[in-house]
């Protein structure tokens, strides 16, 4: 049963390493995968309704050589990646012209994730609150104004609850309408309204964990013990039931890079939010790829982290891997 | 004590101080609980008054939506050129008013209702379905998993956005398209979903108990797997259409949807959404509609899911 | 005859507990009463469903949301608990003067919380200390309850614990705040029996020396036997019968309480049928009128139907609650005991199996199972070695996690893959690939009977399918008349009438599943079975009728068992042979009457002193042995001849020195 600490350390230092090459394996397949389906656009979407007008074939052909797009996929591939080595993020071709994707995420990152990081924050605290408040008096009043938070926030579409938010609470409030980067109020309704899900996902789980975790055999044997009800759901359910949210912790903190289409579109935000969605319609390839490639590495990144952290802080995964 | 006991011997008659008759068949009976699985589900879940109204309500509904375009004479895309049709508030003529071309709210409501049930029917029954029988295998073939599981972290790995713009303009946009780019993504999560409860199945003590007894695969899917999960399958399917139905919405969103011309509810909303600041009802009658199907599907596959679990069958 | 030892201290009177259960109001205790006297210990014997766990958990007022106390009174210093309504009331009660143990030592800590923490809260949360204070006392503690190097082990997880080590610090944390009652919910029953004795003497040794009383719920008599001073035999929710431990075991007058003493499978003679109690025990659906058991008691009375018995003393400490103590009954009492003595008369014992005719029908030659258990490989079966002989019984005992269970799967080929070594049954080896017919032929010839009558029947089928499922598989009916029929016949053999095969599995106690799940593995005409852990998860008044209509069926249907176990009182009425495994290795593999006789290896040694008798006279004065061999090695051991037909695995030197000691 009981090891030193340099067996663990070589056990998880093995672990670790085997699930990081998994990682990367992974990344490559995804990243290799939307690659090759960018390549199935229609060369047409490359240049804008004008352009097509106005151009003869050949020009465009050449422009497009000129890009390297005709070469054959794997070459563009191994272009890609060989200056990714370097450090190149390439630049932008239809989205921005010419701007090094770099600069443009430099630019735009930040907006993005200090909206995200405080939406999460509010996301974690009120959501784990909520949840706890749920099973604290469950089958009553607050469980059911829970349950029916969760209900509207998850089976509404987002668009639909966001849309209403935006214009009633904006009225109600007196809040600007759209995002501007100098006046702090008008970052409170785009913060909540990013916080909204979260909420309820935080306070979902929470409660459901700790509702399994109610019936099982150590919650009794505390009560025996003579601890109250409020002291067996704070030292021994809620612990054991916010560890499996652990696990997640890392992949929510990375992926706000990303933002919300639309949240970002409702209130004009120069963030990350729409940039994907407008660089495939518009067949930026490059734009995408380092996208595409970004987003996917965050997650399976976040993923992993997710999966360290939960070893971390469980003592029974780490038996597991060492038996 | 010796009052107690000569007060017991006047109560009683002696005779009944003889031999009883045995009764084998008496000594077997421990009181029947009279519990069936499906009786007490199906209590459960029609205890609650929402429950009952909600599914009355659905099936309302739907028997309209697919009635009233059979028995209406509204054409629900005839434009009209005159503009004292356009954006009529609304009246006894036309009950949930007209949009910006003059055609008819109420009639496209239910056209839209009706598109989207068959698009939301459609992927529920595909990923549902192509889901369960994914799962039953990874969950039965061992050297499957580390394929699977790669699989699974690759397609939930790819944005969701990505993959549905992607497919949406590599394929013209229609319902086949839409159908395709959802279904296509949403069967492994549902195969994993499945190959969890399959797997404790699999190695539960009746169903070796099966395989020692030689039964062939087709009968222990039949007979052990299938209804244990088969309120999961009615529990998922119903999640299936709020789902879905918001997808739907969100693809209208980004540009990648449904043919502008297609009636669908998520078409109403995001049309709807363009005009909302001078003709607020336009939207708000169309999305009442979409969200109570969504809240009422969402709320009936919740509550199924409780009523199966036998722990709440009080 | 003997007094109690101190002053009354809990006093329960005529306790009612009803539940509400889908709908409908159930009786599960049915005025019981229970005295607990201070420093003493009152054991409660009773089967699943008695309602002993329900009983006891009103004295802390731990029932389930649904269940409610709906008369009597319940007095603990001159207060009725009963009364309580608030949780502040009991939190002055429970954990603090009235504490409690689990069954489940592997389930009752938190898996994510240091063991001290859990032991030191209740100091914490009781008396107002400090951390440090109750670190302190804590690791006091752990040293009390036998754990070594308490300063480290407090810092660990429940993880890191066996069962019994974590039984231990379940103790501790119970025993933190010095209670006055000590209540133990079958302590032991999920643990082997050598960890189990040790247990037993250490709940013995805390209550001499903090002077506790003690109320021990178990359904084992052996334990009782071990344990109690006082004992309450409990049935369908009512004490029946409560006494002085020794006058109940050897006087029980109780119909009920002598039927369970009489069909222990230790009393039985081999060969012959044990004294079997009738029937099943009833549920909380069932109504009750009269006196509960008399519906299995063949010889009950008219009035047992109509009418319940009032307590009748048999002496000072002892009364039972049977009308057989009635004057009037006086007549009927004197014609049954002496029915009794003459049924009672002496049997011979069957002969021992001939081994020198025998012909191996089962061979197992160098048997390995491993699992893969993350990234490592652990050995459950080692190296195991045996012949299953046409026609006897071989019992394969040893404790949980032995690999006795995977010998029996490897067996019926339900591992792929990770089996090495030769299983072969009638000269063929089985552990290959079969063709399709091959297997089917081998599925007819050999089958399983399951430990878990709750877990091993699919309860979304009815019976009637279950019992058919093999004859389904190799079609062995003619029409679906043939196919009814042979169901019946199947259900009248193990007991069952045929009414019962349109019923769903949850319609059955645990016996009568097991039954079905007896019938379902016989319907195919096997020739071999393996039969794990058959009557281990039964209630005790069952277990005989299992047993029974085992050895029945092994008669008449020439049958050859493979017998796992580890309750050893079963093992040795009905096996032939025993093999002894420990941690995946045979470590001993003798006759069974050779075996309990000469046992050779300190561990069969262990495991012989370790199980509990039901004897309080024999019980109270044993000593146990124990077997930590302190390196695993395998060097120089061999399979080694001790006596004719007795083997032993170990090196030339220990078994010579082992046989030396038995001679």
């Amino acid at each position: 049963m009981d090891f030193s600490g340099k067996v663990r350390g070589n056990k998880m230092g093995k672990y670790i390493l085997r699930r990081l090459l998994r990682s990367i394996v992974t990344l490559l397949i995804v990243f290799v995968a939307v690659f090759m389906l960018l390549r199935f656009m229609p060369l047409n979407g490359y240049f804008p309704q004008e352009m097509i007008k106005e151009t003869d074939e050949a020009t465009r052909m050449a422009y497009l050589r000129n890009l390297g797009l005709l070469d054959h996929p794997f070459v563009q591939l191994w272009r890609f990646l060989s200056n990714l080595m370097h450090g190149d993020l390439g630049r932008s071709i239809t989205v921005y012209p010419k701007v090094p994707i770099s600069t443009l995420m430099a630019e735009k990152i930040p907006t993005t994730a200090f909206l995200g990081f405080w939406s999460m924050l509010v996301g974690i605290v009120a959501g784990i609150s909520m949840g706890m408040m749920m099973v604290r008096w469950k089958n009553r009043l607050g469980d059911a104004l829970g349950n029916g938070y969760i209900l509207l926030v998850r089976a509404v579409p987002s668009l639909i609850y966001l849309f209403f938010l935006q214009i009633w609470v904006s009225r109600w409030l007196n809040l600007p309408l759209v995002y501007d980067k100098d006046i702090p109020q008008s970052w409170i309704l785009p913060i909540l309204c990013l916080s909204l899900s979260s909420v309820a996902w935080y306070a979902l789980w929470i409660r459901r964990f700790m509702v399994d975790e109610e019936n099982q055999d150590y919650v009794k044997f505390a009560f025996v013990k003579g601890l109250s009800r409020k002291a067996v759901l704070r030292k021994h359910i809620f612990r054991t039931a916010v560890i499996p949210i652990t696990a997640y912790l890392p992949s929510d903190l990375l992926n706000i890079v990303a933002g919300s289409l639309i949240i970002e579109t409702l209130y004009a935000i120069p963030g990350t939010g729409g940039l994907l969605t407008t660089a495939i319609k518009r067949q930026d390839n490059n734009l995408v790829q380092v996208l595409v490639l970004m987003y996917a590495a965050l997650s399976i990144l976040g993923v992993f982290l997710g999966d360290l952290l939960l070893a971390f802080v469980d003592p029974r995964i780490k038996l597991t891997e060492e038996k | 004590m010796q009052n107690t006991l000569n007060r017991i011997e006047q109560m009683h008659d002696s005779s009944l101080f003889t031999a009883a008759v045995f009764d084998q068949a008496e000594s077997e009976r421990i009181g029947v609980s009279n519990y069936s699985y499906w009786r007490s589900t199906f209590r459960t879940f029609f205890k609650s008054k929402l429950v009952i109204a909600l599914v009355a309500l659905m099936a309302a509904i739907l028997l309209m939506s697919f009635l009233y375009p059979l028995f209406s004479k509204v054409d629900p895309t005839k434009v009209s050129t005159r503009s004292r049709n356009w954006n009529l508030r609304p009246s006894w003529d036309h009950l949930f008013g007209t949009d910006t071309l003059g055609r008819d709210i109420f009639a496209r409501a239910w056209y839209g209702c009706r598109n989207s049930f068959l698009l939301a029917f459609c992927i529920a029954l595909s990923d549902v379905g192509i889901g369960m029988i994914a799962g039953a295998i990874w969950g039965y073939n061992r050297k499957l998993d580390p394929i699977m599981i790669e699989l699974y972290n690759i397609m939930t790995n790819i944005p969701s956005t990505v993959y549905l713009v992607l497919l949406a303009y590599i394929m013209n946009t229609s319902y086949l398209t839409l159908f395709i780019s959802m279904a296509s993504r949403g069967w492994i999560v549902e195969a994993r979903f499945f190959r969890n409860r399959i797997l404790s199945i699999r190695d539960s003590e009746y169903n070796i108990a099966s395989r020692c007894l030689g039964t062939p695969m087709f009968r222990i899917a039949t007979r052990n797997i299938i209804p244990q999960i088969i309120s999961l399958i009615i529990m998922e399917a119903a999640l299936c259409i709020p789902y879905s139905i918001g997808s739907e919405v969100f693809l209208g969103f980004v540009g990648v949807g449904m043919p502008v011309d297609a009636i669908t509810l998520g078409n109403m909303v995001n049309q709807g959404r363009a005009s909302f600041t001078l003709h607020p009802y336009q939207m708000l009658l169309p999305t009442a509609v979409l969200c109570l199907i969504t809240v009422a599907f969402y709320i009936i596959g919740n509550r199924f899911a409780d009523a199966s679990d036998p722990r709440n069958h009080l | 005859m003997k007094e109690h030892k101190g002053p009354l201290l809990l006093a329960a009177k005529d306790i009612v507990v009803k539940f509400n259960l889908r709908g409908q109001e159930l009786t599960a205790i049915r005025g019981a009463s229970l005295d607990v006297y201070e420093g003493e210990t009152v054991a409660i014997v009773g089967e699943s469903g008695s309602g002993k766990s329900v009983f006891t958990k009103t004295f802390i007022g731990m029932l389930d949301a649904n269940g409610k106390v709906e008369g009597g009174e319940l007095l603990f210093h001159g207060e009725d608990m009963t009364r309580y309504d608030t949780e502040n009331q009991w939190l002055k009660v429970r954990g603090k003067k009235i504490a409690m143990v689990f069954q489940d030592p592997m389930t009752s800590l938190n898996p994510v919380r240091m063991i001290g923490e859990q032991i030191a809260e209740v100091i914490i949360w009781h008396f107002h200390k400090s951390h440090d204070e109750a670190k302190k006392e804590t690791v006091e503690l752990l040293t009390k309850v036998g754990i070594d190097e308490p300063e480290r082990r407090y810092r660990q997880y429940p993880g890191e614990f066996s069962g019994g080590m974590r039984q231990r610090v379940v103790i501790a944390a119970a025993i933190a705040c010095r209670p006055e009652i000590l209540i133990c919910d079958e302590p032991t029953t999920a643990l082997d029996v050598t960890v189990q004795a040790q247990v037993l003497n250490l709940i013995k040794a805390l209550q001499r020396e903090m002077g506790m009383s003690v109320v021990f719920i178990t359904h084992d008599l052996g334990v009782v036997a071990n344990v109690a001073d006082w004992m309450a035999v409990m049935y369908a929710g009512k004490i029946i019968e409560y006494g002085e431990v020794g006058e109940v075991f050897h006087q029980p007058e109780h119909p009920y309480t002598k039927a369970l003493l009489r069909s222990l499978p230790q009393l039985g003679v081999k060969g012959h049928d044990l004294y079997a109690i009738q029937g099943t025990p009833p549920n909380l659906f069932k109504e009750i009128r009269g006196d509960a058991f008399a519906p299995r008691n063949p010889d009950a009375m008219k009035i047992d139907f109509l009418e319940e018995a009032p307590a009748f003393p048999v002496s000072e400490t002892h009364w039972a609650r049977t009308w057989l103590l009635s004057p009037q009954a006086k007549a009927f009492r004197e014609a049954l005991i002496k029915k009794e003595a003459e049924t009672r008369s002496v049997q011979t014992p069957a002969l021992p199996f001939d081994y020198e005719q025998a012909e191996p029908l089962l061979s197992v030659r160098d048997l390995s199972v491993h699992f893969k258990l993350g990234s490592s490989r652990v050995k459950a079966v080692d190296h195991v070695t045996f012949d299953i002989y046409k026609g006897e019984t071989l019992s394969l005992v040893g404790e949980s996690g032995s690999g006795k269970t995977t010998i029996g799967r490897a067996i019926m080929s339900i591992y792929t893959g990770n089996v090495e070594g030769d299983i072969s049954f009638k000269g063929r080896k089985i552990n290959r690939k079969l063709n399709k017919k091959e297997r089917g032929k081998l599925h007819m010839e050999i089958q399983m009977i399951f430990q878990d009558p709750m877990a091993s029947l699919n309860d979304r089928a009815k019976v009637d399918y279950i019992i058919s499922e093999g004859l389904y598989n190799y079609h062995l009916f003619e029409n679906e008349q043939d196919r009814l029929a042979k169901v019946e016949k199947m259900l009248a053999e193990v007991g069952l009438t045929s009414d019962f095969m349109t019923r769903f599995p949850h319609e059955f106690s645990g016996g009568q599943r097991q039954r079905i799940g007896i019938a379902r593995s016989l319907v195919m005409n096997p020739d071999f079975v393996v039969a794990d852990e058959p009557i281990s998860a039964l209630d005790v008044s069952i277990r005989a009728q299992v047993i029974n209509l085992l050895n029945r069926m092994k008669k008449e249907r020439g049958l050859t068992y493979l017998f796992i176990a580890h309750d050893l009182s079963a093992v040795r009425f009905i096996s032939d042979r025993i093999a002894v495994i420990y941690r995946g290795r045979l470590v001993e593999l003798a006759t069974c009457e050779e075996l309990f006789s000469r046992p050779l290896h300190p561990y069969t040694k262990a495991l012989l002193s370790a199980a509990p008798y039901p004897d309080p006279d024999v019980e109270k004065n044993k000593a146990v042995l124990s077997y930590h061999p302190e390196r695993e090695s395998r060097e120089g051991k061999e399979w080694i001849e001790a006596f004719p037909f007795h083997f032993l695995y170990a090196t030339r030197e220990e078994a010579e020195k082992y046989v030396h000691e038995n001679i």
